[in-house]
C-alpha cells in the first residue's frame, strides 16, 4: 500500500482526483462542492510530505492557508452578499498570505531581486483572488476551469522549476478542479463556485507557484502569467452550448495562458 | 617542601587548561559526503564542496565537543549540466524536494559527548539539526591522527581524520520518493582537518 501511495501519479492525480470527485458530489446539495478543490490539494499534501506544521516552513504556510481558506470562503458565501468590497478585502488578504509565505526567504535575497520577487507574488495572489471572486464565482464551469488551467499550469511550471512535490501539489489541485468541473459535465448541470470554490482555489494555485518561485527557479515571469488565466477564461464563449462544451472550451482558453508560462518556466 | 607543593598547586589549573586544546576545522579539506540508495538499484554519492566550525579535545579529562556548519547550497551530485532537461539533479537537490536551501541554507551538527577509547577518541555523538529538525545523530570516527603539519614545515599543528554515521532523512522531513524510488537512510561520510588554535 505503501509503495502505490509513494507513486507520483496517486500522489498527484488519482488519489486527489477521488478526494475532489467525493467532495464534490457529496457536497453539491449543500452548495459546498467547491470544497473539491482544497480537499484535493490536502490529500496529496499529505501523501507527500504528511500534514504538519513544526518548523513552520514556506510550504507548511501554503498548507495552513489551504485549510483556513475554504472556511473563509463557507462564510463569505454564506455570511456576506458578494461586493466589490469583499472582492478588494480578499484581495488584499490573498496578497499578505502570499507575503507571509515568501517574506521570510526574500528577506535573504538581495533587496532588487526581493522587490521583483515579492510584489510579484503579491500582485500575482492579490490578482487571480479578487478577479475570480468579482467575476468567476458566480459561474462555475467558468471557475471550474480556471482552476484546472490554474493547477496544471503550476504543477507543470513548478517541475520545469526543479521541484517535484510542488509540482505534484499543483497537478492534484488541477484533479481537484476536474473533479469539480466533471459532474457538471455529465449531468449539464451548473453547480454553486462561489468563494467556497474560487477563494481556495485560486489562492493554492497563486501560492503555489509563488512557492515554486521563491524556493525552486519558477522565473516571476511565468508566476504572473499563471495569474491571467482567469482573465483568459473570462472570454467570450458559446454561452448556450451544453454544459460540457463550454467547460472544454474554457479550459482550453486557461490551457494556452498556462502553456505560455510553462514555456518560461522551461530554461 | 611548602614552597614546592605552592608551586604545584598553582601551576595545576594552568596545566588543566593547557590539555583543552582548540582547533578550527580547516573549511578546504573538511568535505561531508553523503550516499543514498536509488531505485533499489545503486548508491548515488554527493558531497558538500566544505564545511566550516570548531572542535576541541581534552584528553586528560577524556572530553571534547565539535560544531560544524554545512552549507546546503553547496550540495553537489556531479550533474551540472542540463542536457536537454530543465533542470539538473544538483538544482533539484536544492529544491523544497530536498535540501530547500532557500529557506534551509546550513544543516549544524552540535556535539553532546565525545566518546574515548584509550587517549583517543573514537566517537561523537551530538544533535544533526537539518530543515530545521533536530535529531541524536553519532559520528564514528574511523580515522584521527594528531600532529605537526608538513605544509607548514611543523609550525602548525593539526588533527585530522575521517567521521561516518548515518540518519532517516524522514526524521527531518525530507520524504519525497520515499519509500521506494529514493532511499530514506542517508550515510554521512566526511573528511576533516582541524588546525589548533
Amino acid at each position: 500500500m505503501d509503495e502505490l501511495l509513494s507513486n507520483p501519479a496517486i500522489q498527484a492525480g488519482v488519489a486527489p482526483f477521488i478526494a475532489g470527485l467525493v467532495v464534490a458530489l457529496a457536497l453539491q446539495p449543500l452548495r459546498l462542492g467547491g470544497l473539491a478543490a482544497a480537499a484535493a490539494f490536502l490529500v496529496a499534501a499529505q501523501l507527500v510530505s504528511g500534514i504538519q506544521f513544526s518548523p513552520l516552513t514556506a510550504t507548511r504556510k501554503i498548507v495552513l492557508l489551504a485549510i483556513a481558506a475554504p472556511a473563509v470562503g463557507v462564510l463569505v458565501d454564506f455570511a456576506f452578499k458578494p461586493t466589490r468590497l469583499g472582492a478588494v478585502l480578499l484581495a488584499l488578504a490573498a496578497g499578505a498570505g502570499a507575503l507571509w509565505v515568501a517574506g521570510p526567504v526574500l528577506a535573504q535575497r538581495p533587496a532588487a531581486e526581493a522587490w521583483i520577487l515579492g510584489a510579484s507574488a503579491v500582485a500575482a495572489c492579490a490578482f487571480l483572488v479578487g478577479f475570480s471572486q468579482l467575476w468567476l464565482a458566480g459561474d462555475a464551469v467558468r471557475a471550474g476551469a480556471a482552476a484546472l488551467a490554474l493547477g496544471l499550469g503550476a504543477g507543470v511550471a513548478a517541475i520545469f522549476s526543479a521541484s517535484l512535490a510542488y509540482g505534484t501539489y499543483g497537478i492534484a489541485l488541477g484533479a481537484g478542479a476536474g473533479a469539480f468541473l466533471l459532474p457538471q459535465m455529465l449531468m449539464g448541470r451548473r453547480s454553486h463556485a462561489g468563494g467556497t470554490f474560487t477563494l481556495p482555489a485560486m489562492l493554492i494555485g497563486g501560492l503555489i507557484a509563488t512557492g515554486a518561485m521563491v524556493l525552486a527557479k519558477l522565473p516571476w515571469t511565468a508566476l504572473l502569467v499563471l495569474a491571467l488565466v482567469p482573465l483568459a477564461v473570462r472570454l467570450p464563449g458559446p454561452e448556450r452550448a451544453p454544459v460540457w462544451l463550454q467547460a472544454v472550451i474554457f479550459s482550453l482558453y486557461g490551457f494556452a495562458v498556462a502553456g505560455l508560462a510553462c514555456f518560461l518556466a522551461w530554461p | 617542601m611548602k614552597a614546592v607543593v605552592i608551586a604545584a598547586a598553582l601551576a595545576a589549573p594552568l596545566t588543566a587548561a593547557a590539555q583543552a586544546e582548540n582547533y578550527a576545522i580547516d573549511p578546504f579539506h573538511t568535505v561531508p559526503y553523503f550516499d543514498i540508495d536509488h531505485l533499489g538499484f545503486a548508491t548515488m554519492r554527493g558531497r558538500f564542496d566544505r564545511a566550516s566550525g570548531k572542535f576541541s579535545i581534552d584528553r586528560a579529562a577524556k572530553t571534547g565537543s565539535l560544531e560544524i556548519e554545512i552549507k546546503t547550497a553547496d550540495v553537489s551530485s556531479g550533474d551540472t549540466d542540463r542536457a536537454g532537461r530543465p533542470r539538473t539533479r544538483d538544482e533539484h537537490l536544492r529544491s523544497p524536494d530536498f535540501f530547500n536551501v532557500q529557506e534551509f541554507p546550513a544543516m549544524t551538527f552540535k556535539s553532546t559527548r565525545v566518546v574515548f577509547r584509550g587517549d583517543e577518541p573514537q566517537s561523537v555523538e551530538g544533535n544533526l539539526t537539518l530543515l530545521g529538525v533536530t535529531k541524536p545523530l553519532t559520528l564514528n570516527l574511523e580515522r584521527w591522527k594528531c600532529g605537526a603539519d608538513i605544509r607548514t614545515q611543523g609550525k602548525r599543528y593539526q588533527c585530522g581524520g575521517n567521521a561516518s554515521g548515518s540518519f532517516k532523512r524522514s526524521d527531518f522531513g525530507m520524504k519525497l520518493y520515499l519509500p521506494t524510488a529514493i532511499g530514506d537512510e542517508v550515510r554521512l561520510w566526511m573528511s576533516f582537518y582541524g588546525f589548533r588554535q
